[in-house]
């Protein structure tokens, strides 16, 4: 009986990075207009998926990472199926390169971060540039992308602890 | 159930990451992308939009009740330092309506005027409905709002929303108790407007992330053009209510668009007011008014009287708008979006 239970006690523990992912979605679209406007609220979920990639991949399945995106999807009112493109092309490029980040410096991979937001941004513009058929203009995602590689170390120290503290199986 | 505990535990936080389900899942959201590029409005789609809008409501008016009441204290905080500039700002504004109010009083006692010879029909009336924005699209392309008031509250598609300043877009997206607005500054945007105390009309463009322009029919004389005059709603197209502001012309493109600086400030749009506009109808008439008996009796009536229910026919400039068969103004259909 009490091996059940800490089985579905692991389960949940699992399913925490899922979670933090999809309240990240959340928090995004909340109308917080930091800085009465001036800074675009960063793209928490992109964090969440590059952090735990990293350092946890089993922790954040496909799957949930095609949650995620799909959530934003519907809240954001973009068209469906980008963000869980964006996101799963990111997860499949830092999956390959994971042993290189494996152990590295906290700079080493915030530049690996900065340059996935960059591609990101990339994906992004180039496919609601052929959504609305017009070359539209690169500024505004560059800064939000600039926006959250710029915040990245702050939610990258948190989720670490929150990861060793709750999460993580032993 | 203790198998299925082990495969959850497998999938979740013991097993490496399977690079067969990353691909599987990136083929499947490609696909998404795809056909959602081919048929945005597909009504599979547009049911999940709005289921999923309906669910989220409640979660985002959690998130967004603690964000408005920080965001007051903190203004509260600002307003003790600015308080001799409100002050002052106050003062003039105050001024300025004085002399609004004067003018609109002389206006008040003109139209009971016009009312008393009955040459003027009064505006139709509208019931507002006021809704709080939940949640902002957050995105450096897709501009949009969701607001706590849908289709329980009478919020239809295409209705204008306005805040205390000026418009603010239109619905495009309608759940039972949350709905979606474009902003205007979105590039898929299109708000019929004119230029005040000119003849020129045309359509505002939005552009995403820069300040939409207003795209004049071809052919416009856009010399009476100058930076400062007001841009409206025209009405045109039926979908908004005429004479809403927009905000002012900034300057011109060389292409001949010009800029607006909206009157709206997304950073600032916390409550909104969703218009109810109903357009004129044309009540049915009785058959036996328009045709004569002996034909009632033969042949079938004409299908020129026949006019159906359809909630938009006309706008108020009287321009004849999607209904199923031309309505009896003689001018003809113009300005279709």
């Amino acid at each position: 009986m009490s091996s059940r239970a800490e089985g579905f006690q692991r389960i949940l523990k699992a399913l925490g990075p899922t979670a933090v992912g999809l309240v990240s979605v959340l928090i995004l679209v909340a109308p917080l207009r930091l800085f009465a406007g001036l800074a675009p609220t960063p793209i928490l979920p992109l964090i969440v998926v590059f952090f735990w990639t990293i350092a946890a991949p089993a922790y954040m399945p496909s799957f949930s990472v095609f949650l995620i995106g799909l959530l934003q999807d519907f809240l954001s009112g973009g068209p469906l199926g980008l963000w869980p493109a964006v996101y799963l092309a990111i997860q499949y490029m830092v999956l390959a390169q994971r042993s290189y980040f494996a152990g590295r410096e906290m700079r080493v991979v915030w530049v690996g971060f900065a340059f996935a937001a960059l591609c990101a941004a990339l994906m992004v513009w180039l496919v609601m540039s052929i959504m609305s058929q017009s070359v539209l203009s690169f500024r505004d995602i560059i800064w939000l992308m600039t926006v959250t590689a710029l915040v990245y170390p702050v939610f990258s120290i948190a989720f670490a602890r929150m990861h060793r503290a709750v999460f993580a199986d032993r | 159930m203790d198998v299925l505990g082990q495969e959850w535990r497998e999938a979740f936080g013991r097993r490496a990451n399977s690079r067969f389900t990353l691909i599987l899942m990136l083929v499947v959201s490609t696909l998404l992308l795809l056909s959602s590029l081919y048929s945005a409005e597909a009504s599979v789609f547009k049911k999940a939009r709005e289921s999923v809008l309906d669910a989220a409501a409640p979660v985002l008016a959690f998130f967004a009740g603690p964000v408005a009441f920080i965001e007051d204290r903190v203004g509260q905080v600002r307003d003790y330092f600015n308080v001799l500039d409100q002050n002052e700002a106050l003062r003039k504004e105050n001024a300025e309506l004085r002399r609004w109010m004067e003018e609109a009083i002389r206006l008040r006692e003109d139209l009971a005027g016009y009312e008393r010879l009955q040459a003027y029909a009064t505006e139709l009336q509208s019931a507002p409905i006021d809704a709080f924005v939940i949640g902002d699209s957050n995105d450096a392309f897709a501009r949009a709002m969701i607001v706590n008031a849908g289709a329980g509250k009478g919020v239809r598609k295409d209705m204008a929303v306005v805040d205390d300043r000026g418009l603010v877009g239109r619905i495009i997206e309608v759940g039972n108790r949350a709905s979606r607005i474009l902003l205007l500054t979105d590039a898929a945007s299109r708000i019929p407007v004119f230029v005040e105390n000119t003849s020129l009309r045309g359509l505002l463009i939005g552009r995403s992330g820069k300040s939409p322009v207003v795209s004049f029919e071809a052919g416009a004389v856009i010399d009476e053009l100058a930076a400062g005059q007001r841009v409206l709603t025209s009405g045109a197209g039926g979908a908004l209510p005429r004479g809403i502001g927009v905000g002012r012309i900034a300057a011109i493109d060389p292409s001949g668009d010009a800029v607006v600086d909206l009157d709206v400030n997304y950073a600032r749009t916390r409550i909104v007011r969703v218009i109810n506009y109903q357009f004129p109808e044309f009540e049915p008439a009785p058959a036996e008014v328009l045709a004569p008996p002996e034909q009632l009796a033969g042949a079938p009536p004409p299908v020129a009287i026949q006019v159906r229910e359809a909630p938009r026919t006309v706008t108020n400039t009287g321009l004849a708008i999607d209904s199923p068969e031309p309505p009896p103004p003689p001018r003809a259909t113009e300005d279709e979006e």
